[in-house]
């Protein structure tokens, strides 16, 4: 049973932070509200993503799981006006899900949860730097790094207690530094990490420029992006797995 | 399995320049490709690795009666080995060291994969090492890959070939590279691959062509052969909707027939599309062998399903059929009433996958069915080509005293052992708008995907000749009154006589004798019992097989089954064609 009312822009919100990654996803139904762990097909980026029943307008489940086409409900919750509210029932019988926004219904066939790729095991990561900022600062800091590489380095000096930002062309370079003053919190540790910007890009795609946005980070080791949308209620995580340096 | 296994002894193949080595390699291959691994639920319904292994080392993913393709470009292939290849390498980089090095596996071989690491390294409890690829897991990625469609499948395709080749070590980035563009190229061919199956698993060559030939598919018999032995492999059968490769004919002479075989089986041969119809009116199983409703597919020569394209087929095969059947056969495009029109016309009716009914109406095809494979439970495969000519005409037509001639969607066939008898069912089947005949040796059986001798479509003919028209005869009986059999002849420049270079009576029809024989009466010069001088005056456009030397003729060449064509009206016997040109044509 799942039967639920949600606004477009919250619903919208948790499709597109998954969508960066993966075409289809499972989705439970958990009793108290939505997740969706997924991983793309070349096993370097994930997320978990938790909505709260209290982020809904009314929310009734029983721990069910779904398989959808991603694009498919994205176009749907699409055709929601600003404000306008999405309701989603489940029909058990014919499995498919029924979507209302006012008058429109359309009804959503979802896809054999079994074929889609498994659910990915989440590393559980002890990462020893902690970086708080805004989401238009890391927007700013991928987008420089994109105007010369397609890889971005993701550091914290101990010493001089600052997040890094560094990025290798052919021929420019970028180096951003964010200290304690532009930084919401910063807690130093060893670290420097590098990634590919295919990944970064997509995943900055979903993150609000206003939301405070937290990274951890090592050596050499993936980095946890945490953010919260629908005033807190819903949650995402990324985790990147880096690019081995060379040279 | 290992992909890194499979990519050192694609090399070692690749090295090798011998075929007996080869096949040792490739039966090497299959006796370690071992048992599927097992999985955790225990029941494993999964691909064998034997399976894919017979199919990668010919450069396949998918069994050869599976129209599936990876459906990926080449750019996204080189976007996928940049994403790999590390920093700063774009698809540009890779198609310019490509256009250097010349070869997609050189140029995936060349970069240093497994900059990225997955996150599957730092799970709880995984080791690192556990990142080897296996031939398994190639084979599942590149099945998910064909599956990927609609919005932004063209990403994902890149997304999965990029996690492939991050795992890839150098050999084996040249592999899957090739692999992905269906540019394999290691020198296994079909013949290589029945040989080391037929090695390994100790079963008799023979057996293991047949078992291909009815399920077209290598992986299947390679695991059956391992799995079930020679036993297995005899049980393989023909399944009704799944495509098994057409046999086809090669060019050929009615003279090289009749000198092979006492005699030739003629039949038309249609200026259409090759089908194969598959029809079980219980429906039929998908080649994947899951059940349907379906009772009807068509398939093109490459085994593309085009059932949908062709409509006409579909309801004759449901108007007509009763039991289930594997025909082969050809889709003609035709005019209302009926007549063939031109090859191109078939070709807007035959991949089309919109608006068909739209496009029936502009052109409608219909079918005609020259071969049986398979009917009612039986496969006919090893049967004489008359033996199945005989089921196809009992299978298509409504009863048993029919008419072959009003069978419906049956091309005739007729057995004949004169040149003459063959050249006026050439002649009627151009007449009747086809492309001309196909040769057929009677008790043949029917070899799937062999270009083989026993079919032959009769070679067209190189050029036409135009030769004057000296002598003729007067016929017998019924065609007493007409002239008939003309004596043909071509020019010599340097003397300016008229040398001849055979006799044309084929290719006529009453209508037309009656015809020449009024043009050709006003210039007969001497007669002497039947044989009839003309002075020239008539030019004949003439096709024949070949010419050759003879004592026969003055021109010391005559032409081989020389057949008329045409009067040319426009030509004087002055402009018709030189003993120089004979000469030319000879050479």
């Amino acid at each position: 049973m799942f039967k639920a009312i949600v606004s477009a822009e919250t619903l919208t919100s948790a499709l597109d932070s998954v969508s960066v990654l993966v075409d289809e996803c499972k989705i439970h139904l958990e009793e108290d509200g939505l997740e969706i762990r997924a991983v793309d097909p070349a096993n370097v980026g994930m997320v978990d993503l938790s909505l709260d029943a209290a982020a809904f307008e009314s929310y009734e489940a029983d721990g069910g799981l779904i398989g959808v086409d991603l694009s498919r409900l994205e176009d749907i919750a699409g055709m929601a006006e600003s404000g306008q509210l999405i309701q989603l029932e489940l029909d058990e019988e014919t499995r498919k899900l029924q979507i209302q926004i006012d008058g429109l219904e359309y009804t959503l066939a979802l896809i054999d949860p079994d074929s889609i790729r498994q659910e990915p095991d989440i590393p559980d990561l002890d990462l020893p730097a902690e970086v708080v900022l805004e989401g238009k600062d890391v927007n700013r800091s991928v987008t420089a790094a994109d105007m010369v590489s397609d890889h971005i380095a993701l550091g914290v000096e101990e010493g001089d207690e600052y997040f890094y930002v560094d990025a290798e062309g052919d021929t420019d370079d970028v180096h951003l530094e964010l200290t304690g003053e532009d930084l919401i919190d910063l807690q130093v540790g060893p670290a420097h990490s590098l990634f590919s910007l295919d990944y970064l890009k997509d995943m900055n795609k979903a993150i609000p420029k206003d939301t405070e946005v937290t990274l951890h980070l090592g050596e050499e080791f993936p980095v946890k992006i945490y953010f919260g949308f629908a005033e807190g209620q819903g949650q995402v995580t990324y985790m990147l797995a880096p690019r081995i340096q060379s040279e | 399995m290992e992909f890194a296994t499979f990519a050192d002894r694609a090399a070692a193949i690749e090295a090798e320049p011998a075929d007996l080595e080869i096949v040792a390699h490739v039966r090497d291959l299959l006796e370690d490709a071992g048992d599927p691994e097992s999985t955790d639920n225990g029941a494993d319904d999964r691909i064998a690795t034997v399976e894919i292994v017979a199919r990668f080392v010919q450069g396949r993913v998918f069994p050869a009666w599976d129209s599936t393709t990876l459906d990926i470009g080449p750019s996204a292939c080189y976007e996928a080995i940049a994403r790999a290849a590390g920093q700063n390498v774009d698809a540009d980089d890779v198609e310019e060291r490509l256009a250097d090095v010349g070869e997609i596996g050189d140029v995936a071989a060349s970069y240093d994969f497994g900059g990225q690491r997955g996150l599957s390294a730092f799970a709880a409890g995984q080791g690192v090492g556990d990142n080897d690829l296996t031939v398994r897991e190639v084979h599942d990625e590149l099945v998910d890959l064909a599956a990927a469609e609609g919005e932004g499948s063209e990403d994902r395709k890149v997304d999965i070939l990029f996690g492939l080749f991050n795992r890839c070590s150098s050999d084996e980035a040249r592999y899957l590279a090739r692999l992905v563009l269906s540019e394999m190229r290691i020198g296994v061919g079909e013949g290589t691959v029945r040989d080391a199956v037929a090695a390994a698993f100790d079963v008799p060559e023979e057996r293991v062509e047949r078992a291909l030939q009815v399920s077209n598919d290598y992986g299947e018999v390679a695991r059956v052969a391992r799995d079930e032995g020679l036993e297995g492999l005899d049980a393989m059968e023909l399944a009704v909707g799944r495509p098994v490769q057409a046999m086809l004919a090669q060019a050929g002479t009615v003279t090289d027939a009749l000198e092979e075989w006492e005699q030739a089986a003629v039949e038309w041969k249609y200026d259409g599309a090759r089908i194969q119809l598959h029809y079980d009116p219980d429906g039929l199983e998908s080649a994947a062998g899951e059940a349907s409703d379906a009772t009807t597919r068509v398939f093109s020569r490459n085994m593309e399903d085009v059932t949908g394209a062709l409509p006409e087929v579909v309801e004759f095969a449901e108007g007509t059929l009763e039991g289930p059947a594997i025909l082969d056969g050809e889709v003609v495009a035709v005019d209302e009433d009926g007549d063939p029109l031109p090859f191109q016309e078939v070709l807007k009716r035959f991949r089309r996958k919109h608006d068909v009914a739209k496009a029936r109406e502009d052109v409608s095809v219909r079918p005609v069915f020259f071969d049986c494979l398979h009917a009612d439970g039986d496969d006919l495969l090893e049967e004489p080509l008359t033996a199945r000519h005989d089921r196809l005409e009992g299978v298509l037509a409504d009863g048993p005293q029919q008419d072959p001639d009003d069978v419906d969607g049956l091309s005739l066939l007729w057995l004949a052992d004169d040149p003459d008898e063959i050249e006026s069912i050439d002649a009627a089947a151009l007449e009747a708008g086809h492309e001309g005949i196909m040769l057929k040796n009677p008790d043949s059986a029917y070899s799937p995907g062999r270009r083989g001798k026993h079919w032959r479509k009769r070679k067209p003919d190189v050029e036409t000749l135009d030769c004057v028209v000296t002598g003729a005869e007067w016929g017998e009986g019924r065609r007493a009154t007409f002239l008939g059999t003309f004596e043909l002849s071509v020019r010599d420049e340097a003397t300016g006589d008229l040398e001849t270079v055979g006799k044309v009576a084929t290719g006529i029809t009453d209508e037309k004798l009656a015809d020449l024989t009024e043009r050709l009466e006003p210039h007969i010069a001497a007669e002497e019992g039947q044989e009839v001088d003309l002075e020239p005056a008539v030019v004949f456009e003439v096709g024949y097989e070949e010419i050759q030397t003879s004592p026969t003729y003055s021109s010391g060449y005559a032409l081989r089954f020389p057949r008329f064509i045409a009067v040319r009206d426009d030509k004087e016997p002055g402009d018709a064609d030189t003993l120089e040109r004979v000469e030319r044509l000879r050479s």
